[in-house]
């Protein structure tokens, strides 16, 4: 952490950054505008976050959006049963009769009350319908929101570095993409991610690597899989490789691919993968 | 500053908003931007909003930072099927020297320029006279100057070396998968898919959801208040069949597929049937076309709602089309000619649409694609093109 007073971002520990990148997170930061990732499952959308708050050291915030979700309850919550229970009994040291003392903050209202400056993670903001898109706008916009019960003004100490991500699930409304940046995050080609395989596992056997590297890229290539195998699995793959006393990573190349399990987490996907492995072995 | 790059922007078509024009300028003179390169990134991650836009953003970067001409309209196709005639030519000279009409040592002498010009020019020509018949433009065969499809990142005009200055960056041109335009690619699938959620009900509202008529009624206080829902049975039945036979349809059959499968539960059913370039009596349900076959008539049993959707290039012999018995398959003999058929179908299923992958562009050369587009609205199977006939369908009639 000897860079914790460097306010630029170069990059963390287990996360390789892309220049391009670095300097999209750099300018959002400045500008105070919270930055949109768009991008395939598994491009490390989330990931930047924390690596972003690692290095900085900053807190870390993370909002997971829920399809049911309302503003609100990123916002603040009103206790009102706490509430009621004490009035009731009396035997809590709250004061029945202070509202503040019921309100919860929501993660946002963390964010904004904290007092050093944070990131705030919203994650997978494409879930929730679009009103509540466009009401959160208005909130990171005026960095300020009303508590309705006590007529209280919540505004940031601090402006928090925002980052939001969207798995494109669905489109995200004009107004609201007018006020972030932007970024999408291509999946990773495979000299970057022989890079991002060498962060994670240091004192890799650099065949072992080669070989599952190549491997994992042609099986993402296999037409009609829903849910293509990401950094993540290949990151998991690779784990089970190694601990796997009996593999050779030779193997590989004669077309064996042990544990498609870790790769291919639906049924249809494993078995269309495994029918074309299998297929490549007979030749 | 920078004031034409961005109504260049605007004027290509990215949606670009003079708040996000304002905020650039802010970046600027806070001094953030130092380079060429800062400027690539920055002014993408603020004035482009959607990875969609990626693409055209590259170009109209290059062309003002590096003088790249803009394309014409329509360029895009005659880039790709000009990546495909180079590729080509590097491995077989011969086969495009007699495509072309010119002789291999004159061809030879060209440079990958000149070769494109004169490709190029033989197009327009061909654009004059309407025959329409000529072989080396059309999709079909093993004409060499097909429709190349996949190349992203193929081999380029310039062929320059992968270097990471800003401008070489936008000239690779890296988020050509994700532009509108184009044919429809795997990467493409889940911006597809959205354009298939427009597909949704437009039954009347009458069903009586309780739970809800009980909430707005207590908060009316007690009077009365109805609450209607839409019927989950007005969802959409959908038909469709894809032509399956001949590599020209290879690389779609799949994505097609893929592409309804992740939307089948939005729908009431989706049925699949198989086809060899055009219907006849039968459609298969089994890819094969061997095992399970459908009579075409008795699709008129089916719900005149449903909706159809063919998939298919269209491209054929005219005969297979027209002639009676004009079926490929010596097994497959009817009375009717395909084209009938055809015409049955689209009268049966009053919202009927066909996908076409080839390019809207090259229509106008291929005979068959312009008779069966004047039976099916035709469209591409592009984004573009989905959106269109997914409005089409929806459609009151």
């Amino acid at each position: 952490m000897t860079q914790a007073h460097d306010t630029r971002f170069k990059g963390a520990q287990t996360y390789v950054l892309d220049p391009e990148l670095a300097s999209i997170v750099n300018i959002s930061m400045t500008l105070e505008m919270p930055l949109l990732l768009k991008g395939e499952p598994g491009t490390g959308k989330t990931m930047l976050a924390h690596a972003i708050a690692e290095t900085l050291a900053m807190p870390l915030i993370i909002l997971n959006v829920k399809s049911s979700m309302k503003l609100v309850e990123a916002l603040y919550q009103y206790d009102t049963l706490t509430r009621l229970n004490d009035s009731r009994f009396g035997d809590s040291n709250r004061d029945v009769s202070n509202i503040d003392a019921y309100i919860k903050m929501g993660k946002i209202g963390q964010a904004f009350g904290a007092d050093e400056r944070t990131v705030l993670l919203i994650d997978e903001i494409d879930k929730a319908d679009t009103d509540f898109q466009d009401d959160m706008l208005d909130v990171l916009d005026q960095m300020q929101f009303d508590i309705i019960e006590t007529d209280r003004r919540v505004t940031a100490k601090n402006r928090p570095v925002i980052i939001i991500t969207s798995n494109a699930k669905k489109d995200l409304s004009d107004p609201f993409l007018g006020r972030c940046n932007f970024h999408h995050i291509a999946f990773p080609e495979p000299k970057m991610m022989r890079k991002i395989i060498g962060v994670h596992f240091p004192g890799l056997d650099q065949k072992l690597a080669e070989n599952a590297i190549s491997a994992f890229y042609s099986l993402r290539e296999i037409d009609g899989i829903e849910k293509k195998p990401a950094t993540r699995e290949l990151i998991n793959w690779i784990r089970a490789l190694d601990a796997d006393p009996d593999f050779r990573a030779k193997d590989l190349v004669k077309g064996s691919m042990p544990f498609l399990g870790v790769l291919f987490k639906k049924s249809p996907d494993y078995e269309r993968a495994r029918g074309m492995t299998a297929r490549r072995k007979m030749f | 500053m920078f004031l034409k790059f961005f109504y260049t922007l605007k004027d290509v078509g990215v949606p670009v908003s003079p708040t996000a024009f304002l905020t650039l300028q802010k970046a600027l003179h806070r001094g953030l931007i130092t380079s060429l390169d800062d400027f690539y990134t920055c002014a993408r991650a603020i004035l482009v909003k959607s990875e969609r836009y990626f693409d055209l953003y590259d170009q109209v970067f290059s062309h003002h930072f590096e003088g790249v001409p803009l394309p014409e309209d329509a360029g895009f196709e005659i880039d790709e099927m000009a990546r495909g005639l180079l590729d080509e030519w590097l491995k077989n000279p011969k086969k495009v020297a007699d495509a072309l009409g010119v002789s291999e040592d004159q061809l030879k002498k060209m440079s990958p320029e000149d070769l494109i010009d004169y490709f190029k020019k033989r197009l327009k020509d061909q654009d004059g006279r309407h025959d329409g018949g000529n072989k080396w433009i059309g999709t079909g065969g093993t004409s060499p100057v097909g429709h190349s499809g996949f190349h992203p990142g193929g081999m380029r005009v310039g062929g320059e070396s992968r270097n990471k200055s800003a401008v070489k960056v936008a000239n690779e041109r890296r988020y050509k998968d994700y532009s509108t335009k184009g044919p429809l690619t795997q990467a493409k699938i889940g911006e597809a898919l959205k354009r298939l959620r427009h597909m949704i009900p437009d039954g009347p509202k009458d069903q009586i959801n309780v739970d809800e008529t009980i909430r707005e009624t207590l908060r009316n206080g007690g009077e009365i208040e109805l609450v209607f829902e839409r019927a989950m049975k007005d969802r959409l039945k959908v038909i469709l069949a894809i032509d399956n036979g001949g590599w020209s349809m290879d690389p779609y059959i799949r994505l097609v597929q893929t592409l309804f499968d992740y939307a089948r539960s939005q729908f009431k059913e989706v049925k699949t049937y198989f086809f060899h370039n055009t219907i006849y009596d039968y459609l298969w349900e089994d890819p094969a076309r061997y095992k399970k076959p459908k009579k075409v008539m008795d699709f008129s049993r089916l719900d005149p709602d449903t909706r159809l959707i063919v998939v298919g290039d269209a491209s054929m012999a005219p005969y297979e089309l027209m002639a009676h018995d004009g079926s490929i398959h010596i097994t497959e003999r009817s009375g009717r000619p395909s084209i009938e058929q055809l015409k049955f179908l689209t009268e049966t299923f009053s919202h009927s649409v066909w996908l076409n992958p080839v390019s809207q562009s090259m229509w106008g050369y291929t005979h068959t694609i312009m008779a069966i587009s004047k039976i099916f609205p035709m469209y591409e199977l592009s984004l573009d093109g989905l959106e269109g006939a997914v409005s089409r369908l929806m459609e009151k009639t």
